[in-house]
């Protein structure tokens, strides 16, 4: 049954067609919900809000957007809205960021020559990393760089400019640099007090 | 010319999304600035290792569990907003069901309970002892089917002739039954030893001692 066709057919309460769309669709909104919480359970809870939202408002759809893009845009609001809640705080995307102390951007950091990425991260830290990340970056480095969405997808997916969107991709991924960074030195740091204390011991 | 910094480089790196590509006369200064310092060099190639890294992420990610779904129907189910489809019948409404109008099926059904009920009087003695035939499937396989085809010569000899809706669903009913005890004794003759088959094709005489019991009480 074709996207199209399955969604009139939702429009008119036919199972068969929620579930058609859902399969399209699930192993995305999971995903993205799954690297936007880092967790299997809440991600797990998060799919099924996004497609019990889309499902109670799929009467309204007219088309003017992209199906899936509609549906992200409902499961980034529903993942965004359970971080604010954690945090308990208010917040735009914007403030959803983490600015510099000095100028109110991000930290700029040009990194060392002698300290490298290449060869040394993989998935596992990089998932760290990306778990640390600020909702607001976390959403767009997931949709664009994980999930590979244009950025005039993501502008219309998180409700920003074009411009915005690619604002906050470039500080995600200086962020998540810095953050590596750190992982490395602290690896090494503790290479070398390893390494100290077996020579200690022989 | 003003110096171009790591700052202007970033700068310049970060409206062009996917580094510095063009070949204006700002984008040559960003060249030799890339050229020149290591650390900016540094900054690139860590940027590139991210999205490669990344793109690994998205091949890694696990299939949404089916619970997801389930759950998720049951709510719809619960809000009203999907409306399910009659369930699917079992084989066995599948096989006596079909065509025929729901008070024609409920008095052909009736009238197998009543005939089962009332000990299943007259010549045939379609009570087949369970597990004596479980025990010898093979030898009494032949017997039992001669002796049910017997049985169902008989019945249908001294049946007056009927054209009454039910006389004609017990008609296509005993022709279903038939078809599927054949299809029970190629699966015993092709694996005597499985209990399975065996169990289907006993059920199966069951349902068709029934109906000759219930013709022979009309």
């Amino acid at each position: 049954m074709p996207e199209a066709e399955a969604i009139r057919l939702a429009q008119a309460g036919n199972a068969a067609a929620f579930e058609r769309l859902y399969r399209l669709h699930n192993r995305r909104v999971y995903s993205l919900c799954l690297r936007m919480v880092g967790n299997t359970a809440e991600a797990e809870d998060l799919t099924q809000e996004a497609f019990l939202q889309l499902f109670r408002k799929i009467a309204t759809f007219r088309g003017e957007s992209a199906f899936s893009t509609w549906l992200h845009r409902l499961a980034v609001n529903v993942v965004l809205m359970r971080l604010r809640k954690k945090s308990a705080t208010e917040s735009s995307l914007d403030e959803m960021t983490e600015p510099d102390e000095e100028s109110g951007g991000p930290r700029r950091d040009f990194g060392t020559p002698d300290l490298r990425l290449s060869g040394s991260i993989d998935r596992v830290n990089l998932q760290r990393a990306v778990d640390q990340l600020p909702p607001g970056y976390k959403a767009v480095f997931v949709l664009h760089d994980v999930q590979g969405y244009e950025h005039n997808e993501i502008a219309e997916i998180m409700d920003c400019s074009i411009g915005n969107s690619k604002s906050q991709l470039h500080k995600a991924r200086m962020r998540l640099r810095e953050l590596l960074h750190e992982e490395l030195r602290d690896k090494a740091r503790e290479d070398r007090r390893a390494a100290g204390n077996a020579g200690g011991e022989d | 010319m003003a110096t171009f910094t790591c700052r202007d480089f970033q700068d310049h790196f970060e409206s062009s999304e996917d580094g510095p590509r063009s070949a204006s006369p700002r984008s040559l200064r960003v060249q030799a600035h890339l050229r020149d310092c290591p650390s900016c060099r540094n900054f690139v190639e860590d940027l590139g290792t991210i999205r490669a890294a990344a793109t690994q992420l998205a091949v890694s990610d696990p299939e949404p569990p089916e619970r997801i779904w389930s759950s998720l129907r049951a709510q719809l189910q619960q809000e009203g907003i999907i409306h399910e489809a009659p369930a699917k019948q079992s084989w066995f409404h599948e096989f006596f069901g079909f065509g025929l109008p729901r008070p024609v099926l409920a008095g052909g059904y009736l009238a197998v309970l009543l005939a089962i009920a009332f000990g299943l009087s007259g010549p045939i003695n379609s009570r087949i002892n369970r597990q004596r035939w479980l025990d010898g499937t093979q030898s009494s396989l032949t017997p039992l089917s001669a002796q049910l085809t017997s049985a169902e010569q008989a019945s249908l000899l001294s049946l007056p002739a009927s054209e009454s809706p039910v006389a004609a669903s017990l008609h296509k009913n005993l022709e279903i039954v038939d078809n599927y005890i054949s299809l029970c004794e190629n699966s015993v003759r092709e694996e005597p030893e499985n209990e399975l088959a065996r169990e289907y094709l006993y059920e199966a005489y069951q349902e068709k001692a029934d109906l000759l019991a219930q013709l022979n009480e009309r």
